[in-house]
């Protein structure tokens, strides 16, 4: 590319953002559309946006993803199987899979830039992360299901960065605010039915991006993608977060606070709790599905017990991008939110 | 031939890298390892080492110099690993070192000597001194060492013994001589070091060094920290069998502990010879060693009076494991044996700018005083209960005199080092000026160190005498302090016994008299003075001394800055500058109180002494203030009278919060209000009042204001980069308004230097900005449009965030005017460029600010300090019941503790107490 503008993707480039069922999927596809992209989704079920191409249908559809792929500038692949339980293969089919198809589809269909978005889980091994850069994906230490096979989706993604595809990766950390029914609803219900652990001494530093500013970063991801496509690999792997690093029980009292719940008593050493968490994984997978999620998992123990929270310069310097909402803005803004509607979710 | 003994065979010496299958070698590149044949007096052998040369070479470097370096027992090559890797690191086409670093012969991979016969001083198979000596110049040759370039010795233990003896005994090839810990002399009629005397005793010493492991593990165990188990199994990797052992045997049969050992007369040579060793000399030296105690060192220094030395406090027998002596010694080799042009830097000595004021010696206003119509006027007063004690200037003189004369028949002489162990006073007053005008140099640990750190201080400065109280010389017997002893009072002749006291103040002055002093010449302006001490609030104190031109450009600057005048009388609240009374010509009135605790003094006992000593000056620090305001309520109308008597009330040692000054102002309301900054390497740079407190605070910028240079102190600034790291070039203040620097200061009064800290007085005074000389204070802040200096914290204390560095500072300050925090500090976890803000509250008394049994603050304190804190953003904010402080100051945070309580807290360890 030889001048600077060209190297940007900007309206009104046609996009693809698959997984637009969820909080951030459907949160970018609609910023996107504001700023004057053609937005087309993939996912199963409505995403309740007008202001998109909608396709529907699985990553495990080819004709489906076939269908979305095609004619685009550019895909942000957001689409993943994201639960604490549940069977290996399901992972498989849509994190390795699913992650094969679009590329393949991109290839066959033309498409320059992929944006792939991934998780700070797929490089660590539940040790301590203190100001820690955003390590290679590592499918043999990763924990779990999810983390695993992201891990690999991300060696798939790197790999076809080296055929030409412009490739980027984002890996967001616990995105949370209104509309979130992921973490923000699951802490604030628990903390309503006086369900929430606070373990141990709550201290541990943990980094959470905040869904406006998750959305912005994508959206600048987006538009500078090709030119950090040309950077080397271990610098187009960014971990985003608000960069500002709380103790995860400050963060739960205020989620907590802001849904009007009593702020969590409940105390369970790390160990005692990680241990119990492995324990209610095992039964999960065993007794079939369940219509919630399992009330403490060996991922949610380890958040807990330990802290993840990442060296943000990097990201920031390529992204041209830095976050908007602050932490206690974005608990004032989850408080309002709540008060108004009367519930998390949108 | 010994019975139970079993013959060792020879063997001959093979590369490490070859033999060892299943050891690395963390720290050795393999292409160092080479065998070598060198002649030596009974024929060839062959040597191990360990040599960067040819790897320096194949770059196409020409070694600048050769390092010879010889590992003691019973290490091997691998102890210079650091220094081996900083000559490959450091070299450049124009300076590099080959360092050389050879297994001794039965040691390490080198040739192993047939043993008939277990190791004893007389067995003759085993290598002594001499023949250790002749395998240096075997291999010097063999090595083809170019001896027209530099060519340098590095020793350690035996290695030092052997390096310096061969260095003495080649003077004219060798240039400089380095040693860590070693000893060259080890007079006979004393007994050997208890740790080793274990291993030497005659039917142990095969069984303890050669049959078994022991000695070696010993040794390994010395390290300051444990061993990597690689690093340690490296070390053992030469000795794993009792054929490999025969050589440890060998260098402990080797010690010539007693008069009648073979060894001795090459021992004697050598110590001997030292002495007239006059080309540079290095001492590294760990003071935690069982064996080379520092009177080896004092004895090497006495033998190399010009000898450099950095003694590295914690650091033991390892010191090259301990600590980067490498970077010691290659600093000190560029420096003095670089061989660089002179540079700008070098071409004039840097000086000090003019004092402030005219300098006097420092018993010139005693003398003066003596003889004016003041004479009967009293010098110091000292309160304590009912009593008051007093001496005119006369008395004052007079006894000075007398104990200085007495001290002096009893052997003290000029330049030698006396630890004073006595509580400030009008005692210490005398006891200190008589030492000064002595010209021996007094040693000031005072008990605000706490007993460790004391001790740690008066050992590193090794006084030859020690003047105490009965408490201090107790504490010094039971401590094994150095140094002949002196009591204050008179003890009985069994008391005395029993304290190893030779003499007594009391009975000394009693004596005086003596014509002898006429015979001292007053002490030069360049003599050393004093030493004293840091608050060890950074890392170990730091021992600093002052000439005596030095504290009479100090006693001038004091005179100029507060109008001091003969005549004057201050209330001495603070111990530096009561004992410099007599110096000023002021009178120093002592108030009852323990002067090392300033916590302890009252508004009543500064109104007692404000009306014995007709006092209209007080000088005191933030804690003895906080006390005074603190018992205010109790005073009666005399005394609220005889504290308006007050002119000028200063404070000095740390920051004092302006709503305290408040306070102070109300009690002294006559009284001008001086918070000077300064510290103990220069006790006064800049000064600033109340009033100009309250104006500053209004321009609401980060950090403590601590106003205008005063007269005489030259500042400069190293700005701080992204990362936190001050500029290596200088700048003026007015060019950088508002930059976060490093405060650098010149001044006529400044430390003449740190004691026995070579590479620490080196940095601190590295600048050469506008051909001054310069000291880095270590303290960070900024200087202001207005030329005001404002301190933001120590250097050590930066907290380098994703946004740039800042000082602790500039979070303390706001959150420390919160109603419900005590005090507070901020320290930064994480790593360097992306470090987390965290504070740490200590609450006001009865308030509890946490939650539950966490230390994370309650949600609403956190919001209030986040709020406070406005220039930086906080990550977290933790609650303790006590933040941990100095003793001294009782005030200075110690942050880097804290800082790694808070990251263990915050990555999710168990929480204890920081």
């Amino acid at each position: 590319m030889s001048d600077l503008s060209s190297a940007e993707i900007l309206p009104p480039a046609k996009v693809l953002v698959t997984g637009a069922s969820g909080l951030l999927g459907r949160s970018v596809a609609s910023r996107l559309a504001e700023l004057g992209y053609q937005v087309t989704t993939l996912q199963r079920s409505a995403s309740g946006l007008s202001t998109v191409r909608e396709v529907r249908g699985s990553l495990t559809d080819p004709q489906a993803v076939e269908e979305a792929v095609s004619g685009q500038d550019a895909i942000i692949h957001m689409a993943a199987k994201v639960s604490v339980s549940g069977r290996r293969e399901e992972f498989e089919q849509v994190n390795i899979e699913g992650t094969e198809r679009i590329f393949d589809a991109a290839w066959a269909e033309g498409v320059e830039n992929v944006l792939y978005v991934s998780s700070p889980s797929v490089a660590h091994a539940g040790e301590s992360l203190v100001g820690a850069p955003a390590g290679p994906p590592d499918p043999d230490h990763a924990e779990g299901h999810y983390a695993q096979t992201k891990a690999e989706a991300e060696l798939i993604a790197e790999a076809r960065a080296s055929v030409g595809i412009n490739v980027l990766i984002m890996r967001p950390h616990l995105v949370w605010g209104p509309g979130d029914g992921q973490l923000t609803k699951r802490i604030i219900d628990r903390a309503r039915s006086g369900r929430l652990p606070l373990l141990g001494s709550g201290a541990p530093l943990v980094d959470t991006l905040y869904i406006d500013n998750a959305v912005d970063a994508f959206a600048a991801g987006l538009r500078r993608l090709p030119q950090i496509a040309e950077l080397p690999a271990a610098q187009r792997r960014l971990v985003v977060t608000n960069g500002e690093p709380r103790p995860i029980g400050e963060l739960l009292m205020g989620i907590a606070a802001a849904g009007g719940a009593k702020p969590p008593k409940l105390r369970v050493p790390p160990a005692v709790a990680k241990a119990a968490g492995a324990v209610v994984e095992r039964l999960w997978a065993v007794t079939g599905p369940h219509q919630d999620e399992p009330p403490m998992t060996r991922f949610l123990a380890e958040q807990l017990s330990t802290a993840h929270w990442f060296d943000q310069r990097h990201t920031r310097e390529v992204l041209g991008w830095s976050p908007q909402v602050s932490i206690d803005e974005g608990l004032l803004k989850l408080a309002r939110h709540i008060r108004r509607t009367g519930r998390v979710l949108n | 031939m010994v019975s139970w003994w079993r013959p060792i065979p020879a063997n001959a010496a093979r590369r490490p890298f070859d033999v060892l299958t299943n050891t690395p070698l963390p720290g050795v590149d393999p292409q160092w390892s080479h065998l070598v044949q060198a002649r030596s007096s009974d024929g060839p052998h062959t040597f191990h080492v360990l040599d960067t040369g040819p790897q320096l070479q194949a770059r196409g470097i020409t070694p600048t110099g050769t390092i010879l370096a010889l590992h003691g027992n019973p290490t091997w090559a691998y102890l210079w690993r650091g220094v081996l890797a900083a000559s490959v690191q450091r070299a450049t086409p124009t300076s590099a070192w080959r360092v050389i670093a050879a297994d001794q012969l039965d040691m390490g991979f080198s040739d192993r000597l047939a043993h008939p016969e277990p190791p004893a001083a007389g067995a003759t198979s085993y290598r002594r001194l001499e023949q250790r000596l002749d395998d240096v110049d075997g291999l010097i040759e063999a090595l083809g060492v170019d001896t027209g370039r530099p060519l340098v010795t590095l020793g350690h233990d035996w290695g030092g013994i052997i390096s310096l003896a061969w260095a003495a005994r080649r003077r004219e090839i060798v240039d400089a001589a380095a040693v860590l810990n070693t000893a060259v002399d080890h007079p006979a009629n004393r007994p050997v070091p208890q740790a080793l005397r274990a291993a030497m005793a005659p039917g142990v010493l095969a069984s303890s060094t050669v049959l078994t492991d022991a000695f070696l593990r010993v040794t390994l165990s010395l390290a300051e920290d444990n061993l990597p188990e690689q690093v340690a199994a490296a070390y053992r990797a030469p000795y794993v069998s009792r054929i490999g052992r025969g050589g440890i045997g060998g260098f402990v049969a080797d010690i010539p502990a007693l008069a009648e050992h073979p060894s001795r007369p090459a021992l004697e040579r050598a110590s001997a010879a030292l002495r007239e060793w006059d080309s540079p000399a290095l001492l590294i030296w760990g003071p935690k060693d069982p064996v080379f105690r520092d009177r080896y060192l004092q004895d090497l220094l006495d033998r190399l009076p010009h000898a450099d030395l950095h003694r590295f406090e914690g650091a033991g027998h390892l010191v090259a494991e301990d600590r980067d002596v490498a970077e010691v010694l290659f600093t000190w080799l560029a420096d003095t044996l670089g061989g660089q042009p002179a540079g700008p830097e070098h071409r004039s000595a840097p000086w000090s700018p003019p004092p402030a004021d005219g300098v006097l010696g420092l018993h010139e206003q005693l003398d003066h005083m003596a003889l004016s119509w003041r004479r009967d006027s009293p010098a110091v007063v000292q309160l304590a209960g009912q009593e008051t004690a007093s001496m005119t200037w006369e008395e004052l003189k007079s006894q000075v005199e007398a104990l200085a004369a007495a001290l002096y028949a009893q052997g003290m002489r000029p330049g030698q080092r006396v630890s004073l162990l006595v509580q400030p006073g009008n005692q210490l007053t005398v006891i200190l000026y008589a030492c000064l005008r002595l010209g021996a140099v007094a040693v000031v640990a005072d008990a605000g160190l706490g007993i460790k750190g004391m001790t740690r201080a008066v050992r590193s400065a090794w006084p030859e005498w020690v003047i105490g109280e009965r408490p201090g010389l107790t504490l010094a017997s039971a401590l094994g302090w150095p140094g002949r002893r002196i009591s204050v009072e008179a003890l009985s002749p069994r008391a005395a016994r029993l304290a190893g006291v030779e003499a007594s103040v009391e009975r000394l002055l009693r004596r005086g008299g003596s014509t002898a002093l006429e015979t001292v010449p007053m002490p030069s302006a360049q003599a050393d003075a004093a030493v004293l001490f840091t608050s060890g609030s950074t890392g170990p104190a730091k021992g600093v001394v002052y000439t005596h031109g030095r504290l009479g450009a100090l006693v001038a600057l004091l005179r100029r800055t507060f109008s001091l005048t003969p005549g004057s009388s201050l209330i001495a609240g603070f111990a530096p500058f009561a004992l410099l009374g007599p110096a000023i010509g002021a009178t120093s009135v002592t108030p009852d109180m323990t002067v090392t605790k300033p916590a302890t003094l009252t508004a009543q006992a500064v109104a007692a002494a404000a009306a014995a000593g007709k006092a209209t000056m007080f000088f005191g620090s933030p804690a003895a203030l906080t006390n005074v305001v603190a018992t205010s309520g109790e005073l009666s109308d005399a005394q609220t009278e005889a504290l308006e008597g007050i002119k000028l009330v200063l404070s000095a040692g740390a920051p004092v919060h302006p709503e305290l000054l408040d306070k102070v102002q109300q009690l002294f309301p006559q009284a001008e209000l001086h918070t000077p900054y300064g510290m103990t390497e220069g006790l006064l740079q800049t000064d600033i009042t109340r009033d100009q407190i309250h104006q500053a605070a209004t321009t609401g910028q980060a950090g403590v204001c601590v106003g205008h240079p005063v007269d005489g102190v030259e500042f400069a600034a190293a700005p701080l980069d992204g990362l936190g790291i001050p500029a290596d070039q200088l700048s003026d203040p007015a060019a950088v308004p508002g930059r976060l620097s490093e405060i650098v200061v010149s001044a006529a009064h400044l430390k003449d230097r740190y004691d026995r800290l070579w590479l620490t007085d080196r940095t601190s005074r590295r600048d050469t900005h506008r051909g001054l000389l310069w000291h880095r204070t270590g303290d960070i802040g900024h200087f202001d449009d207005a030329g005001r200096l404002w301190i933001q914290g120590r250097l050590h204390h930066v907290i380098s965030t994703a946004e740039g560095p800042i000082g602790p500072g500039l979070v303390e300050t706001p959150v420390d005017a919160l109603a419900e925090v005590s005090h507070s500090a901020a320290v930064g976890v994480g790593p360097v460029g992306t470090q987390a803000v965290v504070v740490v509250l200590e609450p006001v008394a009865g308030r509890k600010l946490s939650v539950g049994s966490s230390p994370l603050a309650l949600p609403e304190v956190g919001r209030r300090v986040r709020e406070a804190s406005t220039a930086a953003g906080v990550s977290a904010v933790l609650v303790v019941e006590k933040l941990p402080t100095d003793i001294r100051h009782n005030s200075k945070i110690d942050r880097s503790r804290l800082a790694a309580w808070a990251e263990s807290v915050l990555s999710g360890e168990r929480v204890s107490s920081p």
